[in-house]
């Protein structure tokens, strides 16, 4: 490992900017990763800033069970993001459609069906400690050695 | 002829002040906003659909889910409604418990609410505080139901569990943390300078044009409609709730009054829990055959259920008319025309409270 | 004055204080919180009742292990934390939060019947019901793959082509058969009532 790839690694896992995307989620894991944000729990101290901008984000975090419009707009809001860049889902709904798999309705799960996911937090919302917790979990190997693991892979 | 549109500007779906997608059009001349057009339709999951054919303890969770924000009321209006079809007596105690719960839901949407519009008029240090006062009632939601939102909390006949007296004072530390600290924020909010410039007289909703659009809570309130469902409901009037309106309409009054509605809110809380009386919570109760519908007041305005229930305790059919929608579209038609900036659109946008989630299900 | 109220809120002693002390919160959910329903050590005996009472799509399995206990399983993807499983179960198998304490405290309970109901309209008489019923496999395990059976004694069978439902009292309300119809023809209609039963 070179010198540059180790600084990259200190430094991605450190600094890492957050856009969320509702995909036909009910709110309830939006207000939650809201409530991160309070001095409460203050996301910030760890390095993790959200900006709702996928121009400028590492990591966006996907709550919602893919409703019919966004079927075409979450690929190309992936294509968006700059690498290195990884997704993780907040709640059930991404995961398995929650609630609203059922028979007639007008979502389409899993979201890993359309882009890759790095990482799932279930829960029908997730509490904001347990979403920070598994950010922070998965901070530390979410970049690392970004440049040797995407070797050969389509950019 | 001339041209007066510039450029049509779109803000959205997903853009830094949104909690939810949505898209607003704006057709601008120069900096100056001539008309929006509101585009819903990202969120819609077709939850009225998978309602059907489902028992009761099924279709709560999924009318909690129309809404994050508001679950519980959700939750009330659907079982109020399933109440009325079949008769189930509700005992007092659990009356009670569902005004509490119910004012608590109230008060942590409007510091949503309140929290989003300063966030979104760039003032982060109030928001931050609001935000963590929100905590607060959080806490008190948490330790009442035992999960911070989408609890469950109400079922027909009665509620799911009962309080047990060190909760009962931990809810009333809550509302007593709320009318210390509150004040010093609204005094904060009410005498910005930067404040009243970012909010008095932007985004104004006059009365004819509420009354033409049918806007609902307390977008109406603030432009001085007296509107709200809880005065149908006598136990509320027990414990000390009336009307409180506002004349100017504009964003500015539309954040205030959820300001006061926090405070109205909290003392309701209070006068609960001091008249608070004993006995059992749940009952029980058949859901037999039959439709009706159910007005409830939602933080955001009236809240309807239309649900028809077959003789087994499946649902036939629902209807949810949720306040939003007529206070998303009364945005774009009568409060985002000619406004001095881009930077204003978002803002009336947010004062507006929207919940897309509700408006589309 | 507006600039003079900023500047009192952050001049006071209780503010300076909370800037310099400030503390974030432990990581950690609070005891009462809900969350997802964990085993304790008192044995399940399959009578599914916390399936029957689930709300979510998928969200608990009841598996016999190797030495031929049973175990509900929890899908943590599709589970909504409700606490319905922990409230219902009579051996108090499952645990979230403080449900149990309450429910021991304030005697909560539900009761429950059901009735399994065939739409005759959409039943096509494919047997997937009868063969997947977790009381039909006890019963018959040689039940055919078309769900005919040679015994009269299972919950339901194919007679003639048609799914006919042979004893009700003996279903437990599980929606196994809901789940495998291909038509939607299969319902278990569930009356549910949440009661607190005195004294006791």
């Amino acid at each position: 490992m070179t010198l540059l790839q180790r600084i990259k690694n200190a430094v991605r896992k450190r600094s890492i900017h957050i856009c969320y995307v509702n995909t036909g989620s009910c709110n309830g894991c939006d207000i939650e990763i809201l409530a991160c944000l309070s001095p409460r729990y203050d996301i910030e101290q760890y390095g993790i800033y959200v900006h709702n901008n996928p121009r400028e984000a590492d990591v966006i975090l996907i709550t919602g069970a893919m409703s019919a419009q966004w079927i075409d707009k979450l690929p190309d809001l992936w294509d968006r993001v700059p690498g290195p860049k990884a997704a993780v889902t907040i709640g059930n709904c991404p995961i398995s459609g929650c609630a609203f798999n059922r028979p007639g309705s007008l979502i389409d799960p899993p979201v890993s069906k359309y882009i890759p996911v790095a990482a799932a937090i279930p829960g029908c919302p997730p509490r904001p400690t347990e979403i920070i917790s598994a950010i922070l979990n998965v901070a530390d190997t979410l970049f690392e050695n970004y440049e040797i693991k995407s070797r050969g892979k389509k950019p | 002829m001339k041209k007066v549109v510039d450029v049509s500007l779109p803000i959205g779906p997903v853009h830094p002040c949104f909690k939810e997608p949505a898209r607003i059009k704006c057709e601008t001349c120069g900096e100056r906003v001539i008309a929006t057009e509101v585009e819903l339709g990202y969120v819609k999951k077709g939850i009225e659909k998978i309602m059907v054919g489902r028992p009761w303890q099924e279709t709560i969770f999924l009318a909690e889910r129309v809404c994050g924000i508001c679950s519980v009321v959700h939750n009330t209006a659907i079982v109020g409604a399933l109440e009325k079809i079949s008769s189930i007596a509700v005992p007092p105690r659990a009356m009670y418990l569902r005004i509490i719960l119910n004012e608590l839901d109230r008060m942590q949407s409007h510091l949503l609410a309140n929290y989003s519009y300063c966030y979104t008029i760039e003032h982060e240090t109030l928001a931050m505080y609001l935000l963590n006062l929100r905590e607060t009632i959080m806490d008190a939601i948490e330790i009442m139901t035992g999960t911070r939102i989408m609890a469950a909390y109400v079922v027909p006949g009665g509620v799911r569990e009962d309080i047990s007296a060190a909760t009962a004072d931990a809810v009333r530390a809550a509302t007593f943390h709320i009318e210390t600290e509150l004040p010093r924020f609204v005094k904060m909010f009410e005498t910005g300078p930067m404040i009243a410039l970012r909010s008095k007289g932007i985004g104004i909703l006059s009365v004819e044009d509420a009354k033409k659009s049918g806007v609902v809570g307390p977008m109406a309130r603030a432009s001085g409609i007296p509107c709200d469902a809880r005065d149908q409901v006598p136990l509320y009037q027990e414990l000390g709730w009336h009307m409180i309106t506002r004349s100017e309409g504009d964003n500015f009054a539309r954040i205030m009054l959820r300001f006061d509605e926090l405070f109205q809110s909290a003392s309701i809380i209070k006068n609960a829990l001091a008249a608070l009386p004993s006995g059992p919570v749940r009952l029980g109760g058949r859901v037999v055959s039959g439709r009706c519908r159910n007005v409830i007041e939602a933080p955001r305005g009236n809240l309807t259920y239309d649900i028809a229930v077959d003789e087994v305790g499946r649902v036939i059919s629902v209807a949810i008319q949720t306040p939003s929608i007529m206070n998303v579209e009364v945005g774009s038609h009568a409060m985002m025309r000619n406004l001095a900036s881009i930077a204003d659109v978002t803002a009336t946008f947010i004062s507006t409270d929207p919940c897309i989630a509700c408006a589309e299900r | 004055m507006g600039v003079a109220a900023y500047i009192r809120e952050f001049a006071r002693f209780d503010w300076l204080k909370k800037f310099f002390t400030a503390k974030t919160a432990p990581l950690a959910s609070p005891l009462h919180f809900h969350g997802f329903p964990e085993l304790t050590s008192t044995e399940c005996t399959n009578c599914l009742k916390c399936r029957m009472i689930c709300p979510a799509p998928g969200a608990i399995e009841i598996v016999q292990r190797r030495d031929g206990k049973w175990e509900p399983q929890i899908v943590p993807g599709h589970c909504f934390r409700c606490g319905y499983c922990v409230e219902i179960c009579p051996e108090e198998v499952l645990t979230s939060g403080d449900i149990l304490v309450k429910r021991r405290e304030q005697n909560l309970a539900f009761t429950h019947e059901f009735e399994v109901m065939v739409d005759t309209n959409f039943c096509m008489g494919c047997g997937n019901c009868c063969t997947a019923c977790p009381v039909n496999r006890e019963i018959d395990p040689g039940m055919g793959a078309g769900g005919t059976s040679t015994t009269d004694t299972v919950l339901m069978r194919i007679v003639g082509g048609r799914n006919t439902v042979q004893h009700n009292d003996l279903c437990k309300g599980c929606k196994v058969c809901e789940d495998t119809c291909p038509n939607g023809a299969m319902h278990v209609v569930r009356r549910v009532e949440a009661v607190q039963k005195e004294g006791c």
